[in-house]
């Protein structure tokens, strides 16, 4: 799926969109924590922070199936990890590496699928991270698309002279041509580079992106966290008082 | 590579993180320092161009293809710290958008790719880059590049305790030493192509670096990737010594928590004193 679809989800304007990322950062980080630290139970745990996840998707009014689908990322890994420890005689790690990891992939997806990964890196910024590292985050994001589809042309222009690499013999020759097309990307990249920070200088760039709105840590962000980050706790506490 | 969310032990993804921040926090300011002037849109686009070389397909065998990962292809036309800066901004993005790597395990992956990855890759070029054996330092940086966050990645889930036949382990090692020799072989081609664009591309070195050093820097590397898989026998000196005085075990966690930072630092101390006077004799 292309990533696009991320950022296309984010423009929503349910009540879980209008939270400060700040609040919506804390509250991932609480729950991903409680999953990774948690040990009996696991599965019925599990259970209840899927729900807790698709509640707050459905909530979001992003499209549930796609997100579900979507985490399942993570799966091939884990099930290579779990065929590995299978072979070795421990035959439950997998399914917990499995449950862990495709739960924590969802949890960032409902938050990146409401947020959206500017004003995510706006907020870690306020939370002070350092900012020439989320500027360049920033950049690298803003033109991954670009040199991402200049990318595609340049392999498209290469199949279209009957170069695809998959269809030949390995040798030097087809080799060496892939470098040297990465090698004219790599230098139309650094081109461009210095073609955007001339234009930004002359727009008045000073060091640091204006903001449009200012980002505000209100009574209901508030709310938000205190309650978003106690629901997976007070979760897996019922779970191990059942279970211990 | 990227270690999703889930597969670490959490001993092992917490103290990664703490290791890691300190790590991104000074190479974010000596990146910021390194370069001239403000360079944040090349550091970007840089960056973006790493993601999209991934859709350049190198051929490799009949019907295999592989790309190129750019760790050390950063290193070696950026600079060590700009390059680790760029690959934790990716790494950042993979983890947030593409799920390719967990947030918990961010420190860990920072730590094998963007950190020991890009140091390792840039060592080769670093100690012999600029002698007449410029094209083996080009892929030598991209093959160790990847064999050192390769190997890490290996550990790090062994030590989180996944169990693994003898046999797996050997056929994953294997696979890294292709890898590693793919990766070089793309990066020297790509660095070679592109000083036939640019001849100065390359990031410029002064000729002349003690071979001492070299050797010293190598043997490090090694013994840091290889050496770990042969120091898991016998016990060794910490535990032997835990033989001689079974009182110590009765410390409590404090106790042989702030024993092990000691001897850290300890261990710390005598590197930084014998690199200083290595230095010294060296210039």
């Amino acid at each position: 799926m292309h990533p696009a679809v991320v950022e296309r989800w984010a423009r929503g304007s349910s009540p879980l969109h209008q939270r400060d990322p700040r609040a919506k950062i804390i509250a991932l980080l609480v729950f991903l924590i409680a999953l990774a630290t948690a040990g009996p139970g696991l599965p019925v745990f599990a259970g209840g922070l899927l729900v807790l996840l698709i509640a707050g998707l459905v909530c979001a009014g992003v499209p549930v199936w796609g997100v579900l689908v979507r985490a399942g990322i993570v799966l091939p890994f884990a099930a290579v990890l779990a065929g590995v420890t299978w072979l070795a005689g421990d035959p439950t790690r997998g399914a917990v590496v499995a449950l862990k990891s495709y739960l924590s992939a969802l949890a960032v997806l409902l938050v990146i699928s409401t947020t959206g990964l500017p004003a995510l890196l706006r907020g870690l910024e306020a939370m002070g991270a350092p900012r020439f590292l989320l500027q360049v985050a920033q950049f690298l994001y803003r033109y991954f698309f670009v040199i991402a589809e200049e990318a595609r042309q340049m392999s498209r222009a290469a199949a279209a002279r009957g170069a695809s690499a998959r269809h030949q013999k390995f040798g030097g020759q087809s080799f060496r041509a892939a470098a040297g097309a990465l090698a004219v990307l790599f230098a139309s990249s650094y081109a461009r580079a210095e073609d955007i920070h001339r234009a930004m200088l002359a727009r008045g760039f000073e060091g640091r992106f204006p903001l449009l709105g200012e980002m505000r840590f209100g009574r209901a962000d508030l709310l938000f966290t205190i309650l978003a980050s106690l629901a997976p706790v007070a979760l897996r506490f019922a779970v191990e008082r059942t279970f211990a | 590579m990227h270690i999703p969310d889930g597969f670490l032990s959490t001993p092992v993804w917490a103290t990664l993180d703490v290791a890691a921040a300190p790590a991104v926090l000074y190479l974010t300011r000596r990146a910021q320092h390194s370069l001239e002037e403000n360079k944040v849109p090349l550091l970007g686009v840089l960056g973006a161009f790493v993601f999209a070389a991934q859709m350049i397909n190198f051929p490799v065998g009949p019907g295999t293809t592989g790309h190129l990962v750019g760790g050390a292809l950063l290193a070696f036309t950026l600079g060590p710290a700009p390059a680790s800066i760029v690959m934790v901004a990716i790494l950042a993005i993979q983890a947030l958008v593409f799920q390719d790597g967990g947030v918990l395990a961010l420190g860990a992956n920072i730590t094998n790719m963007a950190v020991m990855g890009v140091l390792a890759g840039y060592l080769p070029f670093h100690i012999w880059g600029a002698t007449r054996w410029h094209k083996s330092a080009l892929f030598a940086g991209g093959a160790l590049s990847v064999l050192v966050s390769a190997c890490l990645a290996l550990a790090e889930l062994l030590i989180s305790g996944v169990r693994m036949p003898g046999s797996v382990l050997g056929v994953s090692l294997a696979l890294f030493a292709v890898s590693a020799i793919l990766e070089g072989a793309i990066t020297l081609a790509v660095m070679q192509a592109l000083e036939r664009l640019h001849p100065k591309t390359a990031r410029p070195l002064q000729p002349g670096r003690p071979p001492i050093l070299a050797g010293v820097a190598l043997l490090a590397v090694l013994l840091a990737t290889v050496g770990v898989f042969f120091a898991a026998g016998g016990p060794d000196g910490i535990e032997r010594l835990l033989n001689l005085h079974p009182a110590s075990l009765r410390a409590g966690f404090w106790g042989q928590a702030s024993a092990g930072v000691g001897g850290l630092l300890l261990i710390y101390g005598a590197c930084l004193v014998i690199g200083r006077v290595a230095r010294h004799r060296s210039l």
